[in-house]
């Protein structure tokens, strides 16, 4: 068994673990991340794609939408290349009460959202598949984010301050000695060995997972994970966000990234953030609020579905010791629960991760007994002088570079050396971590063509076992399926069979020498077991009767 | 040919290909329509005929014969079953002359299925294969060398070599890097292959292969060896090279797929029939127990096409003859014909992405009588002037069964004949 030795460990590799290592390590502390699969496997990885002004909150939750605004300018300064700048609108359709228009209003001046009226003549030109019936329309300073690249290049800057990011590294569970946590013991999944790792102060930052891993020290820490399904349509329907101006609802929020547009969300109450499946009323009811916005929006072609989890913390102690906004939880253990060395923080979104980060590096620089000052919000992320992503962005590129011939994805335009590139600095080691550097096989033909060529590179450049290289294959179509599965009709049902056909019948790749899935196989919605899933609300609320 | 044809044919895929093809030969003026072509552009250009079946014995058969009669046993309504075995023999026989007329030979291997290498190096059992592919038999064990070219994307020889290897077969991989390629902007299958029709090309990559040989018996490379002549092409190379060479299918637009493409759109032609692609059909007009003439859109036109007898040939799920809406109507595109196999759309897909089951919805399919004509569950028939063949009919998933080739071949070959004669037998 290996032993690391670190002044500060932390759980969880997703916004706000890799968030939280930046900060330490900038300030100057010993650092080790440890993540189970790759980073922003989680919920970072599995979210809307918005990076809120805080208009969402205005009404509902002032405080959170003050964070919100804050944190965008700040993000706009610091990772201008992972934001798109398309701005946000908050339209009344007919199906909304214009009544709640005064009370946004009010709420923007108050949390001190920026926000003006656009008139609907402006709000057609530059939207035209708006639905034409939408009565107000007010411009708020939303963006969308592209969260894998963010969570690398806080991992990126980390290592550059001396700190250790290591993917594939599971947390068994925290190490306890009395009523200290003095580290974790993680199951290294690529050396398939074990690996103690002590500290100082232990991050439990695993978001929805946060209460699994106190639970391994004894300390309840009680999470609700609620999950939130998205749908992906195959093109920019719109270019700016636009949202519902209503209360916070399901399936509200379109939001246009990359070269997708994405429609979300919902709220279900899952009991394992491991295990829970996508339901058909969902993907239903994110089709049907579209078309609200969008009048014809659910004939448009449908990529994939997904699912992330939110982490909805419930306190069960009354103590000071807590700094609980509605937005996230910090949890000193010690005046908790009596337990020393370990501190919770979860919850937030992903807009205000840097916040968190922060306040979760006062409270290790204070557990340490070593005040040192924050300075994520002053120095930028790498390649932050590139600006603003813009959809065009890879296309010209590839225009200026000459490297047409290069292509290895030609629906996210990405290229062999964007694929080496992430397989040798960005260490990705499935055909998975692949797609969440570079965006490989989120098109339209989702992963038809790119996942046969992505494993023959992957193969050559990290020289692996032939049944290695196999079993990246079949783990990867199989994580597709999942997020197929649920949208599968029209033209992408075609698109599926034309994919069977090149790797069940061309390639017959179940017939490959090797095992049929692996330890770094991705494990999400790996759907429970017992089967009835969750109801649609109208069932819900029928059954509650 | 001017004005209205005996038979018009809908689809160009290898089945509607065949139907007209086979429908010209018995003297009739022949018209074959599409919206694009069809899956030969996509498969490996093999006639698969049945991956494996059930032996005489209860054991797993790699003899497509065998397979035949096992699938006519479990399954007696699949498209195989309704032909039985001499016709389908026939069909795939008839079809192997014409590709050797276009010194193009399909190649057999005793009635048994070869095991060729795939492009990741799984053996692919197929029926007949074209002689480009053959030295490629992995029941073979002499050793190969898998060559691949830099700039060519879709195609790794590395994971193909460490793949046979890890089963036996000896295979050295190694990617060549051709100068005269390096200016090309974007490679694939289709632009290597017109390569091949130049001798200094050919010299080329012989030349780049040969240092890598090193004892090798044969050579893989990706089937690009050319339109024309890939026979000539794969002896000229043999010579250069001292030693055997096969071609392996790759990703996408598959060029042995074109080639028999081409054969059958040439000898429609030369038969005299016509060929059109860009018409996609979307309505029929029907009277009584006759179809009197179906429509085609291109762009904002409407056209309107008259035959006495009409072939439908669009493929399935795939091919865009059918279309299944989410919320779980699945219907044929141009006639509404009534379909078999249709499940609830939560039993459509399996979740397990490698069923070997497959996934229900590939199953839906028409039901066709002896004659190939449309029937509905009661067996009465849709029309007497319409024939359906190809991989959109019912009660087969040609894809699972690797039986994608040989069910469009056989059902257009004698759906064809059915279309000339259009007798009920
Ligand atoms: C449906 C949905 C949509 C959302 N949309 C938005 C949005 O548009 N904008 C926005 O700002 N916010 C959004 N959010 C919120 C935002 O996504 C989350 O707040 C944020 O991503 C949480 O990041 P995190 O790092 O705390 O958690 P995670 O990203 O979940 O990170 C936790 C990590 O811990 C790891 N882990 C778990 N167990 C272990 C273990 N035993 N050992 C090691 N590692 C472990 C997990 O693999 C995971 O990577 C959305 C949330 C949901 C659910």
């Amino acid at each position: 068994m290996r032993t690391i030795q670190t002044e500060v460990l932390i759980v969880g590799g997703g916004a706000t673990g890799t968030g939280v290592a930046r900060d330490c390590a900038m300030r100057g502390f010993k650092t080790v991340l440890v993540e189970s699969r790759d980073l922003a496997h989680g919920t970072t990885g599995r979210y809307h794609g918005l990076l809120h002004s805080g208009g969402r909150y205005v009404v509902k939750d002032p405080k959170a939408a003050a964070e919100c605004i804050e944190e965008n300018r700040i993000l706009r300064r610091i990772m201008p290349h992972c934001l798109e700048d398309t701005g946000g609108f908050f339209v009344v359709t007919p199906y909304d009460d214009p009544e709640f228009v005064p009370k946004f209003l009010e709420g923007c001046r108050h949390a001190e959202v920026p926000v003006e009226t656009v008139p609907i003549a402006e709000m057609l030109r530059q939207e035209p598949l708006l639905n034409k019936e939408i009565s107000h329309c007010f411009r708020v300073p939303d963006g969308s984010a592209d969260s894998f690249m963010a969570t690398e290049l806080n991992a990126e800057s980390s290592r550059q301050y001396g700190a250790s990011i290591l993917n594939y590294h599971h947390v068994m569970n925290l190490i306890r000695r009395g009523d200290q946590v003095v580290g974790a013991l993680c199951h290294d999944l690529v050396q398939d060995e074990q690996v103690a790792i002590y500290a100082d102060l232990t991050v439990n930052a695993a978001g929805a997972w946060a209460g699994k891993i106190a639970a391994t020290a004894d300390i309840l820490v009680k999470l609700l994970p609620g999950k939130g399904t998205m749908v992906a349509i195959s093109h920019r329907a719109v270019n700016t966000v636009i949202n519902r101006c209503k209360m916070p609802s399901d399936g509200d929020i379109i939001v246009p990234i990359h070269t997708v547009s994405v429609l979300g969300t919902t709220d279900v109450q899952v009991t394992d953030p491991d295990h829970f499946a996508i339901e058909p009323w969902e993907v239903q009811l994110m089709l049907d609020e579209a078309d609200k916005l969008i009048p014809g929006a659910s004939e448009m072609r449908i990529l994939r579905a997904w699912a992330g989890v939110r982490p909805l913390f419930q306190e069960t102690v009354t103590t000071d010791s807590r700094d609980v906004t509605r937005a996230y939880a910090l949890l000193d253990h010690a005046p908790r629960d009596g337990v020393d060395g370990v501190i919770t923080i979860t919850g937030g979104k992903w807009t205000t991760y840097r916040m968190m980060a922060e306040a979760t590096t006062d409270k290790v620089c204070q557990k340490l007994d070593s005040p040192r000052p924050c300075r994520t919000h002053l120095e930028s992320l790498p390649g932050a002088e590139r600006g603003y992503h813009h959809l065009g962005a890879r296309l010209k590129r590839l225009e200026e570079e000459r490297s047409y011939g290069q292509l290895v994805c030609e629906c996210e335009l990405v290229t062999i050396e964007d694929v080496h590139h992430s397989i040798s600095e960005g260490n990705a080691r499935t055909v998975d971590d692949i797609r969440r550097d570079v965006r490989l096989g989120m098109g339209p033909c989702q992963g038809g063509f790119c996942t046969y060529r992505a494993v023959g590179i992957l193969h050559e450049v990290k020289k692996l076992e032939n049944s290695a290289s196999n079993a990246a294959l079949r783990d990867f179509l199989r994580e597709r399926w999942k997020g197929l599965r649920p949208i599968l009709w029209g033209r992408q049902l075609k698109q599926a069979r034309l994919d069977e056909l090149i790797f069940l019948n061309l390639l017959n790749v179940e017939q490959l020498p090797g095992p049929p899935a692996t330890r770094l196989q991705p494990t999400m919605y790996d759907e429970p077991s017992t089967t009835g899933g969750s109801a649609a609300p109208s069932e819900r609320e029928e059954a509650g009767k | 040919m001017a004005g209205k044809p005996d038979v018009l044919v809908i689809g160009a895929g290898l089945a509607g290909l065949t139907a007209a093809w086979q429908a010209l030969t018995m003297g009739k003026r022949v018209r074959l329509i599409a919206k694009g072509w069809g899956m030969t552009h996509w498969h490996a250009g093999c006639i698969d005929v049945m991956g494996e079946g059930v032996d005489d014995d209860g054991g797993i058969s790699d003899s497509a014969g065998h397979a035949m009669a096992g699938t006519a046993a479990v399954q007696p309504d699949h498209p195989y079953a309704i032909l039985g075995r001499p016709k389908l023999n026939e069909a795939i026989d008839s079809f192997a002359q014409l590709c050797r007329a276009y010194e193009y030979p399909l190649v057999g291997n005793a009635g048994k299925n070869w095991m060729l290498p795939s492009a990741v190096g799984a053996a692919r059992p197929t029926y007949l294969a074209p002689e480009t592919m053959i030295a490629g038999d992995l029941t073979d064990q002499r050793p190969m060398l898998i060559v691949g070219l830099s700039q060519l994307n879709d195609f790794y020889p590395g994971l193909m070599a460490d793949n046979l290897n890890a089963q036996g077969i000896p295979a050295a991989a190694v990617t060549v890097d051709l100068a005269s390629l390096r200016e090309v902007r974007h490679l694939n299958p289709v632009m290597v292959a017109n390569r091949f029709h130049s001798l200094t090309f050919l010299d080329e990559i012989a030349d780049a292969i040969r240092p890598h040989l090193n004892g090798a018996e044969r050579v893989g490379l990706p089937a690009v060896l050319g339109f024309e002549q890939p026979i000539r092409v794969k002896l000229e190379l043999e010579q250069r090279l001292g030693c055997q060479l096969f071609e392996i299918p790759t990703l996408p637009p598959s060029v042995p797929g074109i080639r028999l493409h081409r054969i059958l759109v040439q000898e429609i032609r030369r038969l005299g029939g016509v060929v059109q692609e860009g018409f996609e059909v979307v309505a029929a007009e029907i009277s009584g127990s006759r179809v009197l003439r179906v429509f085609s859109e291109a762009g904002a036109r409407q056209k309107s096409h008259a035959a006495d007898v009409f072939v439908l040939a669009t493929g399935g799920i795939l091919g865009g003859g059918m279309v299944a809406a989410q919320t779980g109507d699945i219907k044929e595109t141009i006639f509404g014909l009534p379909l078999s196999g249709v499940k609830a759309q939560q039993d459509w897909l399996s979740h397990e992405y490698f069923d070997p089951q497959g996934h229900a919805v590939f199953k839906t399919g028409i039901r066709v009588n002896r004659d190939f004509r449309p029937i509905d569950e009661t067996g009465s028939q849709f029309a007497e002037n319409l024939i359906v063949v190809g991989t959109t009919l019912a009660h087969c998933d040609p894809l699972r069964e690797r039986s994608m080739e040989g069910i469009a071949v056989a059902t257009g070959f004698w759906g064809g004949r059915q279309a000339a004669s259009n007798e009920s037998s």
